[in-house]
């Protein structure tokens, strides 16, 4: 399955323009991505990198332009979405084993009807190898890691031979070290069948070492393309967000109480994620302390457990001196900690309901917004109107449809919200996640100035970037142990990748 | 934003009213035989177009009341069934004085409709059995039950049932306006709607989803289960004539409504004014016709369903069993 015989060619977009709905995410755009290259789309959620890209796939009809695809001049839809594949996440099929993924397909047959066993093994067993997958092929596909999963998918997309692969935003659930694997699992795949391969990414760290040129979409401007060699990351990001990268002003802060004192938990991971293996920290007032690691590696067991998602098996959780193992998220809301997720996470607001209701999600039960039970529409408004001006948000009005809101500005409503309740702590999962660099920026400085106030910021992150941005204290979650890292000015994002993925000296 | 209604501008409204339109005059010209298009000269029986007009009521807030919840109540018929089957059990106790012995049929209706509503979900959320199967399977549960129920001589004249229906209807209307406000006003109401909006975010919130769920289903059951008791008036012709079967109706009710409480008591009115046109009758007796009116009863479901479902990423809120997942 080297894919030797297969007819590699390039993709060529030439006037290409895509709309998203209303909005257009590309006019006259230009683009030729060579065989064996592999090629970044980068941009902020909801910038239109996958419109673009399902477009480029054949998923979704071009408004004017030609698109070709190796000897496939001015290819249609149809041409390309059967000559290419498009790699989304895929969510379902989880209960199959990898060896039944990778045969889904195109089975190996015997007389057209039943599957050849050992055939079958064979070839599942040669795509499985060329993402290095082989010892895993009796592994049920839930059980995998984010990064397996998407070597999976990769896998069974190499069964058709395609023309062309395109992947939509391959390693957003991803640490740094696993990402960097994917892409370069992915480069040696081009490489290998000579085919262009096309991906979205928001995080411009995703460019290097392996893609070979870099689409930028920012805020409706046209799409510029750029050579990664000729383009440090700094000035990609630059580029790309419309204004330098600055550096928050992190404190130092003054260490206080204790707040949160979690000892040795235990928690057994779903399938090949990394348990939990006596993770213990502490929370002060007025210190930022972050946690960094890839969301497999426990990061993502350690969010739900403080959550009150999961209950640890072992150890156990002390907030402000009582005893929370085995409280729920909402006994541990009303105990004071707020909870401030990523913004595409669909748990934490409401996109059809108004602004205004938003802002009082679950802060009806007392006052000052609700009484005997009835909401307080004045004092709602108000609290909206208040809101909105503090947060710098004055292109919305209570009543607006809060989907019809950027991502930034709804990120920053639900951080109006957790920190109007002016919490004792404040536990942030990758807040910034998907934003631009000013959006990021905003979201940090508000959520540390709530720091500053005496609250404590606990900030898990699969990003080191963001994690030296604003790490008063930091741990590594590596194994599903933490490892300490002092912060000092020469503590390198290398560093912490290389902690993570268990290579540090 | 209020989840079971629609909003979708004018055309979900625009196509009701030329599907009903369609469905008035369409019996009016296909029933056999001359019939009179002047409402003034139709026959007409006060008792009988109140009890119908209640049942309708009572059945839209049956599967509207749930459905604000993000719960799809389709055990209206399971719902009915025990209503029927509790009131005619009651009904036939001889030694009541015939009005307590109304009085104790339509409340134990309505308890016995709430109980089957909270037993769907206490399945739901200890079997995570979906509330569409296990209010299928209560309503093939209970139908060889109240098939072998005897119809007891409830004792009470039409002067009574009347009245009855009036009561009934006072109170339906009393509890669509109040419900009304509840979702709008109050702070559980804004509870309900964020439960029925998504389910992940009302967690996180601190709101009882199971709680909520439960409540809303209990009641919708209370008035699937009100019009089971009312089921032993043989005056209601809601049972007699409706073409679907009558979980259905409550279903057509809410759907021509779009959803809204105002809507469902506006549909109410029009398909119990529907009921009672002469053609009516006739073109359902006949079963080609009646087939042909059941399809046009379903074909709002198209353009209406859809936009009454709480979204949180399609229907997500209604399909899924359980709401205990991470973003």
């Amino acid at each position: 399955m080297s894919g030797k015989g297969m007819v590699g060619g390039a993709l060529r977009v030439k006037g290409l323009s895509v709309a998203d709905g209303p909005r257009w995410v590309a006019r006259d755009f230009d683009l030729e991505v060579k065989p064996g290259a592999v090629h970044m789309i980068l941009g902020e959620r909801d910038s239109g990198k996958t419109a673009l890209l399902r477009t480029l796939a054949g998923l979704a009809r071009e408004e004017r332009g030609s698109i070709s695809l190796g000897d496939a001049v001015d290819a249609g839809p149809r041409v390309r979405r059967r000559a290419a594949r498009f790699i989304t996440h895929e969510r379902g099929l989880t209960h199959l084993s990898l060896l039944s993924r990778l045969l889904l397909a195109r089975p190996p047959r015997r007389l057209g009807m039943l599957i050849h066993g050992r055939r079958g093994l064979e070839h599942a067993l040669a795509l499985a190898k060329r993402v290095g997958l082989e010892g895993l092929l009796e592994a049920p596909v839930e059980a995998l890691r984010p990064l397996e999963r998407r070597l999976l998918d990769l896998a069974a997309a190499l069964d058709d031979s395609p023309r062309a692969l395109f992947l939509d935003e391959p390693t957003s659930e991803l640490g740094p070290h696993e990402a960097r694997h994917l892409l370069h699992v992915m480069k040696a795949v081009a490489r290998e069948d000579r085919i262009p391969i096309v991906f979205t990414s928001t995080w411009a760290r995703d460019a290097y070492p392996d893609a070979d040129q870099i689409t930028i979409l920012w805020r409706g401007q046209d799409p510029v393309t750029v050579d990664a060699a000729q383009v440090t990351e700094s000035a990609l990001i630059e580029r790309w967000t419309g204004g330098s990268p600055r550096r928050s002003p992190t404190g130092p802060h003054a260490p206080g109480d204790s707040l949160l004192r979690v000892e040795d938990i235990v928690l057994e991971g779903r399938g090949r994620e990394t348990s939990l293996a006596g993770a213990a920290f502490e929370v002060r007032s007025g210190e930022v302390l972050v946690i960094v690691g890839a969301p497999a590696d426990g990061l993502s067991l350690l969010h739900e457990v403080l959550l009150g998602q999961r209950a640890p098996s072992r150890g156990s959780i002390q907030f402000l001196g009582k005893e929370m193992a085995a409280t729920d998220r909402r006994q541990r809301v009303d105990a004071g900690i707020s909870f401030v997720n990523p913004p595409h996470a669909r748990d934490q607001s409401l996109s059809h309901f108004t602004v205004e209701e938003n802002l009082i999600l679950g802060q009806t039960r007392r006052g000052p917004f609700s009484r005997r039970g009835w909401l307080k529409f004045e004092s709602i408004r108000g609290n909206a109107v208040r809101s909105l001006a503090d947060f710098e948000i004055p292109e919305a009005r209570p009543r607006d449809r809060f989907d019809l809101l950027g991502l930034g500005f709804r990120q920053r409503i639900v951080i109006a919200r957790e920190v109007l309740r002016n919490p004792v702590l404040l536990v942030a999962r990758s807040p910034v996640q998907g934003l631009g660099l000013e959006a990021q920026e905003y979201v940090r400085k508000a959520l540390v100035l709530q720091c500053e106030r005496g609250s404590g910021l606990l900030w898990l992150t699969e990003d080191p970037e963001e994690a030296l941005r604003v790490a008063d204290r930091l741990a590594v979650l590596a194994a599903g142990r933490l490892v300490w890292l002092p912060v000092t000015e020469t503590l390198t994002r290398e560093a912490i990748i290389d902690e993570m993925s268990g290579h540090a000296a | 934003m209020i989840p079971g209604r629609v909003r979708a501008g004018w055309g979900p409204l625009l196509g009701n009213v030329a599907v009903f339109l369609l469905l008035a005059a369409g019996s009016q010209l296909l029933a056999p035989g001359p019939v009179s298009w002047d409402p003034t000269t139709w026959s007409w029986s006060w008792s009988e177009g109140i009890l119908v007009l209640v049942n309708l009521l009572f059945l839209g807030l049956a599967f509207v009341v749930p459905l604000h919840g993000g719960v799809l109540n389709l055990g209206v018929y399971a719902e009915f069934l025990a209503g029927l089957t509790v009131a005619s059990v009651i009904g036939s106790v001889a030694s009541i004085d015939p009005p307590v012995r109304a009085l104790l049929a339509v409340l134990g209706g309505a308890m016995a409709g709430a109980l089957v509503g909270s037993l769907m979900v206490w399945m739901k959320r200890t079997f995570a059995v979906h509330e569409v199967l296990s209010g299928l399977l209560f309503g093939g549960a209970l139908l060889p039950l109240a098939r072998e129920m005897p119809a007891p001589a409830l004792g009470v004249g039409p002067q009574s049932v009347l009245a009855w229906g009036i009561i009934l209807l006072i109170l339906g209307v009393f509890l669509s306006l109040v419900f009304a406000h509840f979702l709008r006003a109050s702070a559980p109401g804004l509870d309900l709607r964020v439960v029925g909006r998504n389910p992940l975010a009302a967690v996180a919130a601190g709101v009882n989803v199971d709680a909520v769920q439960l409540w809303t289903l209990a009641s919708g059951g209370a008035c699937a289960g009100i019009v089971g008791a009312l089921g032993l008036t043989t005056q209601a012709s809601t049972v007699l004539y409706w073409p679907l079967p009558l979980a259905f109706a409550g279903i057509t009710i809410a759907v021509f409504g779009l959803g809204s409480v105002r809507g469902l008591f506006l549909s109410s009115i029009f398909f119990a004014v529907w009921l009672h046109e002469p053609g009516t009758a006739v073109v359902l007796s006949d079963p080609g016709l009646s087939t042909l009116i059941a399809a046009l009863l379903v074909i709002p479901v198209l353009w209406t369903l859809p936009r009454l479902h709480p979204d949180q990423g399609a229907p997500r809120a209604v399909w899924r069993t359980r709401h205990r997942e991470t973003y």
